[in-house]
């Protein structure tokens, strides 16, 4: 079984503005509206905060360790005010150490603001999204960042658009089976170390590690890329955890499915997965069966459950009177082909 | 179970070499060995593995064993860590 414990996971502390400035620029489009400074600030929380209540003078839980969305209604109260006014009050809450703000709506900040956040060492983005829609996607990057991380050991391979682990000891073949897969037209996403990360409810999105990428030890033969070896369709970066396949040698003792109606689950971070073990025994094509677990997989998310099916067909044969097993065909009538 | 902490004490860290012939040690013994270092738990066994950990010199890496073998394993593993892959 699958065992997944506190060593595998590890969570980010924090992120650096730096970091952070990196990736919503890069993803976002925001644009640093004043010098490049605060960039070694860090952000411990993945929640955003509108400082109304903060700039009006209420700061006794002003959430200033979040970052700060500067929207029309923080702007157009800003402006109102006098200058004098305007510098009592950005300089009491930039005394707080405050990661960094976002003007959203293409707002363009007062001169004070950017003066006075240059001279307390706060980063100022500026983007011509809305509010609500830059704060979904800020809010969903830094959900992710600071997301639970899993580590497990196996390989990763997306068969027909199926997200499959397959796990099992060290040496069983796991990456042979995935080098094939690729070889047969599907994808591989990573091999030996896959890192799972939560998305939402109910998701676990998984990747291989920068370093590693899409390397891959054959014993025998060492370590090969996939990527260079394959081309471009033989890989993908990131893919949907769906189904969790364990390989094991052939064990008299344990039980596997027969009919396929009694699928086992397996449960990681809160996410219930289908969890199917596979026997290994001389003649058997694990690749093709892979396949067939994979196809087998969309059918029933598809509405089609092949075992309930033949269950259906045999309970209703049961219930008839005429119990006569009959071929498929009734009558060949004179077609000999 | 056998659960030991170990220090990279050579200058070029955990790089290629070291990971081979720690892969090798580990493949004679029947027992489970796991690295753990900054949140990922890596098989011991898979080459890519040990070195996506990229262990710097005066890193610490948690090692656990765990198998009908797991003593002369630790034993043989840890020694080796401690010749600081015998490049001191």
């Amino acid at each position: 079984m699958i065992n997944i414990t506190d060593k595998n996971i590890s969570r980010k502390e924090n992120i650096t503005v730096e970091f952070f400035c990196d990736h919503i620029q890069k993803q976002f489009k925001l644009k640093l509206l004043n010098d490049k400074v605060g960039m070694d600030r860090l952000i411990t929380d993945q929640n955003l905060h509108r400082p109304g209540l903060a700039l009006a003078g209420f700061v006794d839980l002003f959430s200033f360790n979040r970052v700060q969305i500067f929207g029309n209604t923080e702007v157009r109260y800003l402006k109102q005010l006098s200058k004098s006014e305007r510098e009592e009050t950005l300089n009491r809450i930039f005394q707080f150490e405050i990661p960094c703000l976002i003007f959203t709506d293409s707002n363009k900040p007062p001169t004070e603001v950017i003066s006075l956040a240059n001279e307390h060492k706060i980063a100022i983005f500026g983007t011509n999204f809305s509010t609500t829609k830059i704060s979904y996607l800020i809010s969903d990057f830094l959900d992710d960042q600071f997301a639970e991380r899993i580590s497990i050991h196996g390989s990763f391979v997306d068969v027909y658009g199926v997200g499959m682990l397959f796990v099992g000891k060290s040496g069983i073949g796991k990456s042979e089976v995935a080098l094939d897969l690729v070889e047969r037209g599907h994808r591989l996403v990573a091999d030996d170390v896959v890192i799972f990360t939560k998305k939402g409810e109910g998701i676990l999105m998984g990747s291989g590690t920068d370093l590693v990428k899409h390397f891959m030890e054959l014993r025998g033969v060492g370590i090969v890329d996939v990527r260079s070896m394959f081309g471009i369709r033989a890989i993908r970066f990131q893919k949907r955890l769906e189904l969790i396949v364990e390989m094991e040698i052939w064990n008299d003792k344990a039980s596997y499915t027969r009919t396929g109606l009694d699928y086992k689950s397996v449960n990681i971070s809160d996410v219930e997965l289908p969890y199917i073990k596979l026997p290994i025994v001389p003649g058997k094509n694990l690749t093709v069966i892979s396949e067939v677990i994979a196809l087998n997989y969309l059918l029933k998310h598809y509405g089609y459950d092949a075992a309930k099916e033949l269950q259906q067909n045999l309970t209703k044969r049961i219930n008839k009177k005429n119990k006569e097993v009959n071929r498929v065909i009734d009558y060949f009538e004179h077609d000999f082909e | 179970m056998i659960e030991r902490e170990v220090k990279i004490i050579n200058n070029a860290g955990l790089h290629t070499r070291p990971a081979a012939t720690i892969v090798k040690l580990a493949a004679q013994y029947k027992s489970e060995f796991f690295i753990h270092k900054d949140g990922l738990n890596i098989n011991g066994k898979s080459i890519i593995g040990v070195m996506t950990l990229a262990a710097e010199k005066g890193s610490t890496l948690k090692l656990t064993f765990d198998g009908p073998d797991e003593e002369e394993a630790a034993n043989e593993i840890i020694a080796y860590f401690e010749r600081g892959f015998d490049e001191l």
